[in-house]
């Protein structure tokens, strides 16, 4: 929404086809998207080890949030990466108030996002994360966001919601928004 | 450093049977009168009935004891504690995400404390149409009366925060009636934190209320204890097999019953996704197919805007002020009619709602102290396009629910935002944001207004959300109707009462709490009555 501006021809825009009905579960859809691509399960590299972000994992929930949270991280890299570490730590902290099913299908989102056949068909980054700029990867992200395939808004959200809940928790974030915090009691 | 009393904590140096969890280990067999599963709305009003009656309750609840000592007001912490599934349950298609409370209290711990009684018009429509012919607003009144009288339910008599003046004001503007909202507390400290539990025990909830009631008169209450399963022997309820649970709802031990209990009489009060699922895990007896049918959400449609002078909407009383006027104007099953409030917000709940990222995104965060985000409540269920949807099980027994965001809904959805932005505008908005994926902000409600009306209403890409959960297991005056009779029983398991929001065959078309005090209140009164032979009332 406020990532680009209002779109009032957006009637000829493509409707998404969300048939309610045709909906794959994201396990399921994942095998899909990994069938397509040649590739099998085996070769997926955990997204979630004890409830908490895997090595793989952090380096693309870095990269997203990087692009997610523009704006409102500092710019200036070391503080950037600081500010980043902070978030993925905190990620951990949420992810350990999730229920088993919830973890599990994030785990597997995550899985797929670190592998490369699940990056391309996914998200549409054909780059190792590592190498992906913040622009391809916001790029990449709207394109989930708006896509016409379920799965695909459906990881976008999940993502935004791993992403958002984290680094609001923080008192950073208070100050860059405003909010001064609870009031004593 | 505070100073407010915990009245959990003095509760437990008293002495209460708080077993599960840190407390105690849970004993292998308990054998009690009554078996009550939740610790809610229906299961508070129930307890406290019955314990006044002399029997003998235990209480069964999944999620942890917390009290005021532990509500600093942190977001994450509340989340995690507080809530089903972290503040962030979802239907099937994920196309709706659903507040709803898990600790002891349930969804009364953390509601923003709006209270109202059954319209006229629901009840009407559940005599017409679901062979409830006793649910009359007369014959109610008594058991609301005392609901309200117990839990200090008035209209709320300080100014409305700036949030929810802006309500009353843009309204106003428009020729659009704003009442101001009846709340259940209690020498309240205007803090605003009412989502996090409150930290002053102001909010009459069933955690300060009725549980401790309950345990002062003997109750025993396990909590982190999951009900798992109900055992039949035909149309009895033998026993309940209660698993341990961790915060995140996990087995402690995989596969293992921890606790059985055999009560003479059983009363499910677990909220409207998780009792219909205790009864599929259970195979409860279904002849006419309605369990974990009909369930509604009060699906929510939002707009945010950016209002010229500071709202602070974090800040004081989270509801105050509400318009039926999108109820009121148009018949009850015709185009889904709304109920409009505001929302309190905070940075988790602001952050992770708004629909959008990135550098534009964060334009519209940094002006959050200046931020509305206006709710419009859809009434569901009294169309027949309107059916709700269907409580499941997952392969792990835990419950889902798919709820079709039907063309019905989503043409409501589109109509009240279209109400919402003219509304903000004329309460002085600089920028509206429909909630919507594809929406951008717009800053005059012409454009506005063109935005909305172009938007492709869809699951996913319009932001739908819920704080109600009712139905699942609804009454029906014959057991063709619904899963509950209308004494509140079970219709195929006599010795089974069903006392939450899951019994009403529709939504309520306002926030339910009064309405589950006030109709379970009539229920409990009359079960109390049945297995003790006493008349008790709640007040």
């Amino acid at each position: 929404m406020p990532s680009h501006p209002s779109k009032p021809e957006s009637t000829a825009m493509p409707q998404p086809t969300l048939r309610r009905r045709s909906f794959l579960k994201l396990g399921i859809g994942s095998a899909v998207v990994l069938a397509v691509a040649g590739g099998t399960v085996a070769m997926l590299k955990p997204g979630l080890v004890d409830g908490k972000l895997s090595p793989s994992a952090r380096e693309a929930m870095g990269k997203i949030g990087q692009a997610m949270l523009a704006g409102l991280l500092p710019s200036e890299p070391a503080a950037l990466q600081a500010a980043t570490e902070a978030i993925l730590q905190r990620t951990d902290v949420f992810l350990a108030g999730l229920p088993v099913h919830v973890l599990e299908e994030l785990g597997q989102l995550l899985s797929l996002l670190t592998s490369a056949p699940g990056r391309r068909l996914l998200v549409g980054l054909p780059e190792s994360w590592a190498e992906a700029t913040v622009a391809q990867t916001s790029a990449a992200l709207q394109s989930m966001r708006e896509s016409g395939m379920a799965l695909r808004i459906q990881a976008y959200q999940g993502l935004h919601d791993i992403v958002f809940a984290p680094y609001f928790s923080g008192e950073e974030s208070w100050q860059a928004i405003g909010y001064p915090g609870p009031r004593a009691v | 450093m505070s100073n407010i009393p915990d009245p959990i904590l003095e509760g437990l140096q008293r002495g209460w049977k708080v077993l599960g969890g840190k407390h105690a280990p849970l004993p292998e067999h308990i054998t009690c009168d009554v078996a009550i599963i939740g610790s809610g709305a229906g299961a508070g009003i129930t307890a406290e009935l019955l314990t006044k009656a002399g029997l003998n309750v235990v209480i069964v609840e999944e999620g942890q004891l917390q009290s005021s000592s532990d509500f600093k007001q942190r977001e994450l912490q509340a989340y995690a504690a507080l809530y089903q599934e972290n503040a962030g349950r979802k239907t099937k298609d994920k196309g709706i995400t659903i507040l709803q409370g898990r600790s002891v209290g349930g969804t009364t711990t953390v509601n923003w404390t709006s209270s109202f009684r059954t319209p006229p018009d629901t009840l009407k429509f559940w005599q017409d149409h679901f062979g409830l012919k006793d649910f009359t607003p007369e014959a109610l009144e008594p058991f609301f009366s005392q609901a309200q009288t117990r839990l200090n339910i008035h209209p709320w008599e300080a100014a409305p925060n700036e949030n929810n003046e802006l309500l009353r004001r843009g309204a106003a503007k428009l020729g659009i009636k704003a009442e101001t909202i009846p709340r259940n507390v209690k020498g309240c400290y205007n803090l605003g934190s009412c989502g996090m539990g409150c930290p002053t025990n102001a909010k009459q909830s069933m955690l300060v209320t009725t549980i401790p009631f309950a345990l002062d008169h003997g109750a025993t209450l396990l909590v982190e204890t999951r009900a798992e399963k109900l055992v039949f022997d035909g149309n009895r309820v033998t026993g309940m097999q209660c698993i341990a649970v961790k915060p995140n709802a996990a087995p402690v031990q995989a596969g293992t019953v921890s606790t059985t209990i055999a009560a003479k009489h059983y009363v499910l009060a677990g909220g409207a996704i998780n009792s219909p699922a205790l009864l599929l895990r259970s195979k409860a007896p279904d002849p006419h197919k309605q369990l974990g049918t009909r369930t509604f959400l009060h699906p929510v449609a939002i707009t945010t805007a950016v209002m010229k002078d500071a709202v602070e909407a974090w800040n004081g009383a989270p509801q105050s002020i509400y318009s039926d006027h999108f109820l009121h104007t148009q018949p009850v099953d015709g185009p889904i009619g709304f109920k409009l409030e505001v929302a309190p917000l905070h940075p988790m709940f602001f952050g992770a709602n708004l629909p959008g990222f990135g550098a534009k995104q964060a334009e519209l965060l940094r002006q959050y102290p200046h931020a509305n985000v206006m709710l419009a409540l859809m009434r569901d269920g009294f169309h027949d396009q309107s059916v709700g949807g269907t409580v499941e099980l997952r392969g792990d027994g835990s419950p889902l629910l798919d709820y079709p965001l039907t063309d019905y809904v989503m043409d409501g959805a589109r109509r009240a935002m279209l109400v919402m932005a003219q509304i903000q505008f004329e309460a002085g908005a600089t920028m509206v944001y429909p909630g919507h994926e594809l929406a951008g902000g717009t800053s005059t409600w012409a454009a506005t207004k063109a935005a909305i009306e172009a938007l492709p209403m869809k699951p996913l890409l319009t932001k739908i959300g819920s704080a109600h959960v009712m139905g699942g297991c609804g009454l029906g005056g014959d057991a063709s109707l619904g899963v509950t009779r209308p004494d509140g029983v079970h219709w195929q398991l006599d010795n089974l009462s069903i006392h939450d929001g899951s019994i009403f065959p529709t939504s309520i078309g306002a926030n339910p709490q009064l309405s589950i005090y006030g109709n379970v209140n009539r229920l409990a009164q009359a079960l109390a009555k049945r297995l003790s032979g006493k008349d008790v009332v709640l007040a």
